[in-house]
């Protein structure tokens, strides 16, 4: 409201040309003249792995909801987009959502393989991406100035995993690995191969196994013939759980089961406690994680979804917090201020202090040990396990690909 | 290398028998109404869910399977009778479209009663363990598994060969019209032997739930590996489905370990061939 004092014409025509010169300065893609900042969530809505979509876009908007729906004054227009779990599908609507929707920040994807295509889509759109996964080549080969990676890096991983194994079990120093034949399994068998030769682990074969895998007998058989102390399973998924069911009915007590990124607490749920208990696993997120922040989510998580965030409604919920942190240190919603401001920020996150590496564009953050609970130790349906150790090296410099400078 | 070699053919021959027992229902179905039952993998994951759930209930294991048997075959009477049936008359394309429809009720269905995470159960104390051959371990469940395949196809061999309903289902396959003139009601047999080409399905569901579990997506994937085995064995023929299964298991359990990366398109070049070679498949009549 103008105050009571007179304004002539042409101090109003004047004061009205200034207020459209701020408003257009403020203005970039994806922030309408109206104060709309439009952020995605392209992820698996449909088909095989549509409850992770499902998880994300939950976790996501409990992140918006934090924020009453806006930030700096722009109302946050959220736009969803179902990939179908596929790189062209998840490449057409993320195009779709920048052209029909002036998308500017988005949430995706769960899935490396179409996180990897829409990175293109990002880096030529200039649209900032968030993406988690499993493969190191968000932050390695195919590293961009416009995709963040907010998932642990496979070394990272395997190093925390088998740090707690070599340490906790110095007897056991053979280890056989399951991996899945593509990408994701290719890249951790890399990294157990690395992170064994520094823990002085020996590595006594490997059996690669297609996607999509549901009968095992043949590779534990294998497996087994090689006199193992550990089966490393270095996949994931249904294929993993197919697997460890399959173990399950060897019988066999002396050979530990040791999945560094193979099983969600979703699968956990799928195996029968006798099936799971003993198991060690890794996992990039696990809701007993002690932090202020990560105590504050889950309280507000269960109340709103009558369950516990796994992985993927933290990774929803995270990174798009994360972003909105971003935006405000920046004190813009203009993509290329956010993503400068991104890079190398230090800031409070559900797994405590954290960082992200200005150059990879790796969110540096610990990963998570857990050892499942037998039946009779689990205090509510989703005590599933006890985090027992966490380990957080980064990736080595001379193992990264990423050609970017900082 | 050999003992490795051994130790594959075993493990699929064992996975191959169940193959074979899924195979064998389609197999009886498809004989009986000259049309492939899309919805045989939803019976299949139908009848794990059935076992999953009376193993639950507390009843004992061969009451769980008994019953993954029955509650597949009594809904397969009910979706014949009431919709198979219904269609004889119109184009092959009405059953076929009826039935890849029930198909997506059933897995609808199932997601709805038992929800989208996959469930496990453990085998029978009794079979839990391996046997250890010397070269090579093998699970104990897996034995059974084989076993129990061999014998409910032995049943039903005995069933189909050596009864009054067996030899009138027989005519009912190969001579449909003859039969019927014969005075035979084949609507009544037809729906018989889709009961029991479905309640096959569920059985083969209920035997690999400690080793596969039960989840939405099992009978899509089990019904691909069916109809391979079907092409393979000979769409006109009840026993080609034994043979192949056993072929498909094996040649999936051996490339598995020597070609992993091949191991899934071998089963279907495997098709492929036998199409090419012998289109009636490796024991169907021209």
């Amino acid at each position: 409201m103008i105050s009571g004092k007179k304004m002539d014409r042409r101090t109003v025509l004047k004061a009205g040309v200034a207020a459209l010169g701020s408003s257009l300065s403020g203005i970039s893609w994806g922030q309408s003249a109206n104060n709309t900042l439009t952020m995605g969530v392209i992820s698996q809505q449909t088909g095989t792995f549509a409850y992770a979509g499902e998880l994300v876009l939950k976790g996501a908007q409990l992140a918006i909801e934090e924020r009453q729906g806006s930030i700096l004054g722009n109302k946050i227009n959220l736009v969803v987009r179902d990939d179908e779990g596929k790189p062209a599908v998840g490449v057409r609507r993320l195009t779709e959502a920048i052209s029909s929707n002036q998308l500017r920040y988005f949430i995706g994807n769960f899935s490396s393989a179409v996180g990897l295509a829409e990175l293109e889509v990002a880096r030529q759109e200039k649209v900032l991406q968030f993406a988690a996964g499993g493969s190191e080549d968000f932050t390695g080969s195919r590293c961009s100035p416009y995709t963040f990676q907010w998932s642990a890096h496979a070394y990272t991983a395997l190093r925390a995993t088998l740090e707690y194994v070599s340490k906790t079990m110095p007897e056991k120093k053979k280890i056989y690995t399951i991996t899945a034949d593509y990408a994701f399994g290719q890249s951790l068998l890399h990294y157990t191969q690395v992170a064994a030769k520094e823990l002085g682990l020996e590595l006594v074969g490997n059996a690669n196994h297609p996607s999509g895998e549901r009968q095992f007998t043949q590779y534990i058989t294998k497996a087994l013939s090689a006199r193992p102390d550990i089966i490393c399973l270095l996949t994931a998924g249904a294929d993993a759980v197919s697997a460890i069911r399959q173990f399950n009915s060897f019988g066999v007590k002396t050979v530990q089961i040791v999945g560094p990124w193979t099983l969600e607490v979703e699968q956990m749920r799928e195996l029968s406690p006798a099936m799971r208990s003993g198991m060690i696993l890794g996992l990039n997120y696990y809701q007993d994680i002690d932090t202020p922040l990560n105590k504050s989510f889950v309280e507000r998580y269960l109340k709103v979804n009558k369950n516990v965030p796994s992985y993927a409604a933290a990774y929803g919920y995270d990174a798009m917090r994360t972003l909105f942190l971003a935006m405000e240190k920046a004190q813009s919603v203009d993509a290329d201020s956010v993503l400068k401001t991104l890079e190398g920020m230090q800031y409070d996150s559900i797994f405590g202090p954290t960082r992200i590496d200005a150059r990879t564009h790796q969110v540096l953050r610990p990963y998570y040990v857990v050892q499942c609970k037998e039946a009779n130790a689990m205090k509510n349906e989703f005590d599933l396990a006890s985090i027992v150790s966490m380990g957080e090296k980064p990736q080595p410099i001379e193992l990264n690909e990423c050609k970017r400078t900082a | 290398m050999i003992s490795l070699l051994a130790a594959q053919l075993l493990n699929g021959l064992a996975i191959g028998m169940i193959y074979a027992l899924t195979a064998f229902g389609l197999s009886i179905i498809k004989g009986l109404l000259n049309v492939p039952n899309f919805a045989h993998g939803a019976f299949y994951a139908l009848g794990a869910y059935v076992c999953f759930s009376a193993l639950q209930l507390g009843m004992p294991f061969a009451l769980a399977l008994l019953l993954s048997f029955v509650v597949p075959a009594l809904l397969g009477a009910v979706v014949e009778k009431l919709g198979v049936a219904q269609l004889m008359n119109g184009s092959y394309l009405y059953q076929l479209l009826f039935l890849f429809g029930i198909a997506l009720i059933l897995e609808q269905l199932i997601i709805i009663i038992w929800g989208t995470v996959g469930l496990s159960a453990m085998p029978p104390e009794w079979l839990q363990g391996a046997f250890d051959l010397g070269f090579t371990w093998i699970p104990k469940y897996l034995v059974f598994n084989g076993i129990m395949a061999a014998l409910i196809i032995a049943t039903v061999w005995v069933l189909i060969e050596r009864t009054r309903l067996g030899s009138q289902i027989r005519a009912g396959i190969d001579k449909r019209e003859m039969a019927q003139c014969l005075g035979l009601d084949v609507s009544r047999l037809v729906t018989a032997g889709f009961a029991l080409g479905s309640g096959l399905a569920g059985m083969s569901g209920g035997l690999v739930l400690p080793l596969l579990g039960a989840n939405s997506t099992m009978g899509a994937e089990m019904l691909s590996i069916a109809f391979v085995v079907l092409v393979i064995g000979g769409l006109g023929s009840l026993y080609g489905a034994l043979a192949a299964g056993i072929l498909v298991g094996v040649i999936q359990s051996v490339s598995s370990v020597f070609v992993p990366s091949a191991s899934t398109v071998l089963i279907y070049v495997a098709m492929v061939a036998t199409l090419m070679i012998r289109p009636q498949g490796l024991f169907g009549e021209r």
